[in-house]
């Protein structure tokens, strides 16, 4: 089986839009993940790694808030719903509050209209079901990676 | 067609997985980042969710030997798990999470019970597979792909 190719039930076979190995990026991309998850913290981080992104991760909505204060920037940041001690929601607003434009994923299971127009509403420019794929996240990144002049 | 007859027998393993359901598009896109610099990435991946993952378990079990149950607590345990199932592609797992939530948000509790049981079948049916599956890659050896560009 080559790889972009997976099996639906009845033994067909699905070509993906896109691979995660399509992409090459011209520029050193910055990237914070804040997930409560470990296991999906380490998991995005490993993901946007491998696309040469530079990454630092939290488990909460308050230290990510703490650390754009302390004036870290980033190009894109991945940012749960759920989250311990600040919620995602509340992290978002007040990390917009603070004049953060970068681009903001809302990386989260929950799967409701009512979420996603919250975490719109509270500022992040994606929602994303999660797993996030590179039906996504490509696009983002290569856009990301055109806003910085060519050399 | 793979001359390799252990390369083949895991091309069947695999394709099996996908074709019964137990995996989705998602472990194909994990499959992708794996190359020479991360040969075994998709089995660490793997671990390492089965580790972390064994912890929400316990959590779920112990909320529900707890009556009333409290349906919040469950739910919120129960979303984290579907979130981090769903990012290695454990469909059938991530199915048997969406309708435990169902049964929290509807407050039946013998659903929920009824459910967990089938999650921790399929969870434990797919952590078999996916060792034998590993172990079967390892002994078959590194295949030849094109290296994902730097």
């Amino acid at each position: 089986m080559a790889p972009g190719e997976a099996n639906s039930g009845n033994g067909g076979q699905i070509l993906k839009p896109f691979t995660f190995n399509e992409i090459v990026l011209r520029n050193r991309l910055t990237a914070l993940v804040v997930d409560g998850d470990n296991f999906c913290r380490l998991l995005e981080q490993g993901i946007l790694q491998a696309y040469g992104l530079e990454t630092q991760s939290v488990d909460n909505g308050d230290a990510a808030v703490e650390l754009i204060a302390s004036g870290a920037k980033f190009d894109l940041i991945l940012i749960d719903m759920l989250l311990p001690i600040l919620d995602g929601l509340e992290a978002t607003r007040r990390i917009r509050a603070m004049g953060v434009r970068c681009k903001m994923l809302g990386v989260t299971a929950f799967s409701g209209e009512r979420e996603r127009q919250a975490f719109l509403a509270a500022g992040v420019d994606v929602f994303v079901e999660k797993p996030l794929g590179p039906e996504i996240l490509i696009p983002i990144l290569r856009e990301l990676d055109e806003q910085y002049p060519s050399i | 067609m793979e001359r390799n007859p252990l390369r083949r027998q895991l091309q069947i393993m695999r394709k099996s997985l996908f074709d019964q359901g137990y995996l989705d598009e998602q472990f194909v896109q994990l499959e992708e980042l794996q190359d020479d610099s991360n040969p075994n990435f998709v089995e660490e991946v793997v671990t390492l969710y089965y580790r972390d993952s064994a912890r929400l378990i316990l959590n779920l079990e112990q909320a529900l030997e707890r009556k009333p149950y409290n349906f919040n607590k469950l739910d919120a345990y129960m979303h984290q798990f579907k979130g981090s199932s769903s990012s290695i592609g454990a469909k059938k797992v991530k199915a048997e999470s969406t309708l435990f939530r169902e049964y929290c948000k509807s407050g039946n509790g013998e659903g929920c019970m009824r459910c967990f049981q089938q999650l921790k079948k399929e969870y434990a049916t797919l952590r078999k597979k996916l060792e034998a599956y590993f172990q079967l890659a390892r002994q078959a050896g590194p295949m030849e792909t094109a290296c994902r560009p730097k």
